[in-house]
């Protein structure tokens, strides 16, 4: 395990209500439900994490091969596979509630249709254990996957229908498929979401040119890496100047600079994907960069520097 | 290679796997880690790995030099289930050798009658015979494809239907698929050891399915990598 080098209090910023000690969470996808990377990384000492997405029924995914590297990053079609409701509430929350205290969990809400999401939210709203939903409107991956992300009066319903349904945190994920996620991010603050995620992956290919298939079993993919890094700040960039809400920015992030990208475009917290598969790590190494940034430049508070890009010629 | 990492040479059981990459740090690389079966283990904590470059990974990995650093996870993985003192036939199909050299090496130690069965396509590809010996205590049993080094042919055709033994292999799939038939065919027990494309190691990123003889994708990383043949989807005539 990694000592966190930062001074107590800097990174803590106050979102959705509650304090984060740290703006780094682990994304959706990458950390499961926590319990695996418990024995890996002090998981109360950064901002939390997002569970693997969550439907109502189990999910069996995608065939092989699901991952492959690609150039500066990933890709990867898992297919959303998971526990299902019943078991995440039976066996994963009650996990997630005995052992993290300041570790904040948001939820990643999947379905086919508003009604399925509706009912994942309904079935997890009593419970312990976490913080809020982050919806998923964007997985590249599977059928329809995007369908609420790329069609506007869609997820405008869907955000509304959501936000009838709990008072927690209602974080919605953005998929980066889409003209000008600026619009997209509007339609959530319009229907009172309190939140964004910025950005998923970005759907791509690869093709096995010995065989003359596509590598992937699902024949497209989700890219991410870093190779999505400047895709990603520019996506959270457009969501900031189209709406108000606390954004979660997500997209290639392997360093505390790599952050501090994200958090100059307008993120205050930001989630840490890839990177933890080439280093279990790295959301404390970003951790630490983010501190030694706001050291450098004599940043009293991290919710100091949120948004503070200097606008540059435009000629 | 070989990498100091005492903590791995102390609790790994032959089997098992880790994680290897170069880490975040690597200057403008972006490397997946990538699965390693734990290969030896030396008297001094460190721990060996085959590493034969498929692509730009396992290159940037065998150009490290001597006292570079790289990222090992682990030991990960289901091990090898040994009955106590039957005897074991290991077939292995190229870096598939890679467990076999660990697991050779411990139970000949431990005076189990080992049998090591070892397939490449030609004489160029074949790992150091000497070094092999030296690492097992076993007289490795060479097949190549073309008859360039040991005898010719498959390396399954050195199996006795008969052999009352464990039957464990590592390999490509299709040698894999091949003896799982053969493991039916003669009422053999058999092990396998697979391979698939994996992201983190531990479960979490779900990469690395293959499927199982009741239709489920089971995860090679946590549920394997060693699995009973007869819990897998072979494909074909099942």
């Amino acid at each position: 395990m990694t000592e966190l080098a930062t001074a107590p209090g800097a990174l803590r910023q106050t979102v959705f209500g509650v304090e984060f000690e740290s703006p780094v969470l682990l994304a959706s996808g990458t950390c499961g439900y926590g319990q695996e990377y418990a024995d890996l990384i002090p998981l109360d000492e950064i901002g939390g994490l997002v569970t693997k997405a969550v439907s109502v029924e189990p999910r069996v995914g995608n065939a092989p091969h699901r991952v492959a590297e690609t150039p500066g990053g990933m890709i990867n079609a898992i297919g959303l596979e998971n526990v299902g409701l019943d078991v995440f509430r039976a066996e994963k929350l009650p996990w997630l509630d005995a052992h993290l205290d300041r570790a904040h969990v948001f939820v990643n809400v999947v379905g086919r249709t508003e009604e399925e999401y509706a009912t994942v939210v309904a079935g997890l709203d009593e419970d312990a254990g976490f913080l809020g939903y982050e919806i998923n409107v964007s997985c590249p991956n599977v059928k329809d996957g995007t369908m609420f992300g790329t069609d506007e009066a869609a997820l405008a319903a869907l955000v509304r229908r959501l936000r009838a349904a709990t008072e927690r945190p209602l974080v919605v994920k953005l998929t980066p498929n889409v003209a000008d996620v600026g619009v997209y991010a509007r339609i959530c603050e319009d229907e009172g979401a309190d939140g964004l995620s910025a950005i998923n992956t970005f759907p791509g290919m690869v093709i096995d040119i010995e065989r003359r298939e596509p590598l992937i079993g699902n024949r497209s993919g989700g890219v991410s890496g870093p190779a999505i890094l400047p895709m990603g700040v520019y996506a959270t960039w457009r969501a900031r100047q189209s709406c108000g809400l606390p954004i979660l920015g997500i997209g290639g992030i392997r360093t505390g600079d790599d952050a501090i990208q994200y958090i100059l475009a307008g993120a205050c917290l930001v989630q840490i994907g890839t990177a933890s598969f080439v280093d279990p790590d790295a959301a404390v190494d970003v951790n630490d960069g983010i501190a030694r940034y706001l050291e450098r430049h004599e940043v009293a508070r991290l919710s100091d520097l949120v948004g503070t890009l200097v606008p540059g010629p435009t000629v | 290679m070989e990498f100091d990492c005492p903590e791995i040479a102390a609790s790994a059981i032959p089997g098992q796997f880790v994680m290897l990459g170069l880490g975040l740090d690597a200057a403008g690389a972006w490397l997946l880690p990538r699965p390693f079966s734990v290969g030896w283990v030396g008297p001094a904590g460190t721990t060996g790995f085959l590493v034969r470059v498929f692509g730009p990974g396992t290159r940037a990995l065998t150009r490290l030099a001597l006292g570079e650093r790289a990222l090992v996870l682990g030991p990960l993985g289901r091990p090898f289930e040994l009955e106590p003192d039957r005897p074991i036939e290991c077939v292995a199909g190229g870096v598939g050798l890679a467990p076999f050299i660990f697991l050779a090496a411990v139970e000949r130690a431990a005076g189990r009658d080992v049998r090591l069965l070892y397939g490449e396509r030609d004489v160029d590809a074949v790992f150091d015979l000497e070094l092999l010996r030296e690492l097992t205590g076993v007289e490795p049993e060479l097949y190549t494809e073309d008859g360039s080094a040991g005898r010719p042919g498959r390396v399954t055709t050195g199996l006795d239907p008969d052999s009352e033994a464990s039957l464990l292999a590592c390999g490509p799939t299709p040698m894999l698929a091949a003896l799982a038939r053969f493991a039916r065919e003669h009422d053999r027990d058999l092990q396998v050891s697979v391979e698939e494309h994996m992201g983190c190691g531990i479960g979490t990123c779900q990469g690395c399915v293959v499927r199982s003889s009741d239709g489920r994708w089971v995860k090679a990383c946590i549920e394997g990598p060693v699995f009973r043949a007869e819990d897998l989807d072979w494909g074909g005539d099942d």
